[in-house]
């Protein structure tokens, strides 16, 4: 979603192996001969080569974006973590069989249960401690965590179209990295969608970006059949990653910004594998 | 005036800590307060943490919480703000924890030479041989874990200490030139940075980079020295020797 936001011209490969990516780590940005991955890294060097959604920000409100992304990461990944990973139910239909569909075999029996793994040490290691003390307990917590992160989410955003006025930003990328798949995915177990579904701002923020920068027409959320979970596995391998993108047009508006003199423009191939970021961060 | 019968009596560990946050957010909120150590308070502790509040029959554990318990008995300092202003100041909370606080664990527990020098020994000082060297291992395998998990284990010294810088920055943005983060009055999250940074300038370490990043920004070292005065400097007489003698020592006025 950033690189849609500032401009970049990204053409997204999907790899079905992730050996191939260099490190073994999703998404990857290749840029000439330059390999980046992880997330953060991947927004630092857009940036860096000049493709800024965040120009038109005073420092405050650069400030604020730091703050937002601290609280997203802590507030509400855990809970996501455990909807997507840890969750019994949604894990057995719906990651699993997702994610093993993109990996290639042998690794499709392995690593969507490391992935597991890794999120259950995460949440039980960073939120875990006394006075909660069983695995329900931390749940709750983290849920409840996650509820009012989204709340106040919603607070923040108001009735504007992006966090920061008009034109999206880096916070925005974030954040809807975050609601989209909360938002999309058709989970068995899905408290937190619901209580997503209650903040219309936060819906309709969702819904404003697929539609202006994924082209994705909004159609309703259909049973896990075998074909429709295959379309529906499309579009939602590109709304997982906030940093992959399939370019159709460059936006605008972003153009007429002064960070987008007429120079050349390399062209940065993105490759990404089956498995989405902000889950990447638990790649080794 | 009537006089108060039930302090706030503040429990710290017996490792000499001050915990500027907890003092500094119960000072703003005009409570009397009693700070009081015990070697066994990490055990008394209803989550294991110290400093924990002590108050009639009550026992509440960090800030949160405790923040939580004094706006229950009708002390808040953040009922000006509006829902936006409350949003974003949870927000700057969290990145404080999420950045400072990581750094400050970081440093005292996955930085060989700090470890090996100053938090071993400072750990384990309340107990005999071999318990402080079993104790502080065990730490530090936990706070290792725990760094692992969140993907801070492959960071080196340079890049936890950009990331403070960044942390820094952004405060000192937001922060400006008013005297407070919300204009005129404190809130809990000035408690909670003031805390943090006041460790931070005031911890010895190995180096001085950390305090260094944080010197570099003279409106938080002004915002830091202002409370102290504010809050900390005309209640010596009052509070316990210990903190008054650690106030001394350690004061930002050098």
């Amino acid at each position: 979603a950033y690189a849609k936001f500032s401009g970049a011209p990204l053409t997204v490969n999907t790899i079905h192996n992730s050996w191939r990516a260099p490190k073994g780590e999703v998404p990857v940005l290749i840029s000439e001969d330059i390999v980046i991955s992880q997330p953060a890294k991947i927004l630092n060097f857009l940036r860096r080569q000049k493709y800024n959604a965040d120009y038109e920000l005073s420092a405050k409100q650069g400030a604020d974006t730091l703050a937002y992304i601290a609280l997203l990461e802590e507030k509400l990944l855990p809970a996501l973590l455990h909807t997507f990973w840890v969750e019994a139910e949604n894990y057995c239909s719906v990651t699993k069989p997702w994610f093993a569909s993109r990996i290639a075999f042998p690794l499709s029996l392995y690593l969507p249960g490391k992935m597991s793994r890794e999120a259950l040490n995460r949440i039980l290691l960073t939120r875990g401690g006394p006075p909660l003390y069983s695995l329900t307990e931390v749940e709750a917590q983290i849920y409840r965590d996650a509820k009012e992160c989204l709340n106040l989410l919603s607070k923040r955003l108001g009735t504007s179209q992006f966090f920061f006025g008009d034109t999206p930003t880096t916070l925005d990328a974030f954040v809807f990295g975050f609601l989209a798949p909360i938002y999309k995915v058709c989970f068995p177990r899905v408290q937190l969608q619901e209580h997503l579904k209650q903040l219309p701002n936060l819906c309709r923020f969702c819904d404003d970006i697929l539609t202006c920068y994924f082209r994705l027409t909004l159609s309703g959320h259909s049973p896990a059949g075998q074909d429709t979970a295959d379309a529906n596995l499309q579009k939602l391998t590109q709304l997982v990653n906030k940093e992959s993108n399939l370019i159709e047009k460059m936006d605008d508006n972003l153009r007429k910004s002064p960070q987008h003199p007429p120079r050349k423009l390399t062209t940065l191939k993105l490759a990404v594998g089956g498995e989405g970021s902000p889950l990447n961060r638990l790649s080794p | 005036q009537q006089k108060r019968t039930k302090d706030f009596v503040v429990m710290a560990g017996a490792d000499k800590n001050w915990y500027p946050t907890e003092n500094a957010f119960l000072q703003m909120c005009n409570l009397p307060i009693r700070v009081v150590c015990r070697a066994n308070a990490e055990y008394m502790s209803p989550s294991g943490k110290v400093p924990f509040i002590h108050v009639g029959n009550q026992v509440v554990s960090e800030l949160g919480p405790i923040v939580q318990f004094v706006k229950a008995k009708g002390h808040s300092l953040s009922d000006g703000l509006d829902e936006v202003q409350k949003a974003e100041m949870k927000a700057y909370m969290e990145l404080v924890n999420n950045m400072l606080l990581t750094a400050e664990l970081y440093l005292q527990w996955c930085d060989d030479v700090t470890v090996e020098e100053i938090t071993h020994p400072r750990y384990g000082s309340p107990y005999p041989w071999p318990l402080n060297r079993i104790l502080s291992y065990q730490k530090q395998w936990e706070v290792r874990r725990k760094m692992k998990a969140i993907g801070w284990a492959g960071k080196t010294l340079e890049q936890v200490l950009e990331d403070v810088d960044q942390c820094c920055q952004a405060l000192s943005q937001r922060l400006g030139t008013q005297p407070y983060f919300f204009n005129k009055q404190p809130t809990e999250l000035d408690a909670l940075v003031f805390g943090h940074l006041f460790t931070i300038l005031t911890t010895q370490l190995t180096t001085d980079e950390l305090s260094e990043k944080v010197k570099n920004y003279s409106n938080l070292t002004a915002f830091c020295r202002r409370i102290e005065q504010q809050y900390f400097e005309g209640h010596d007489k009052d509070s316990s020797t210990t903190v008054a003698a650690r106030s001394a020592k350690r004061s930002l006025l050098r």
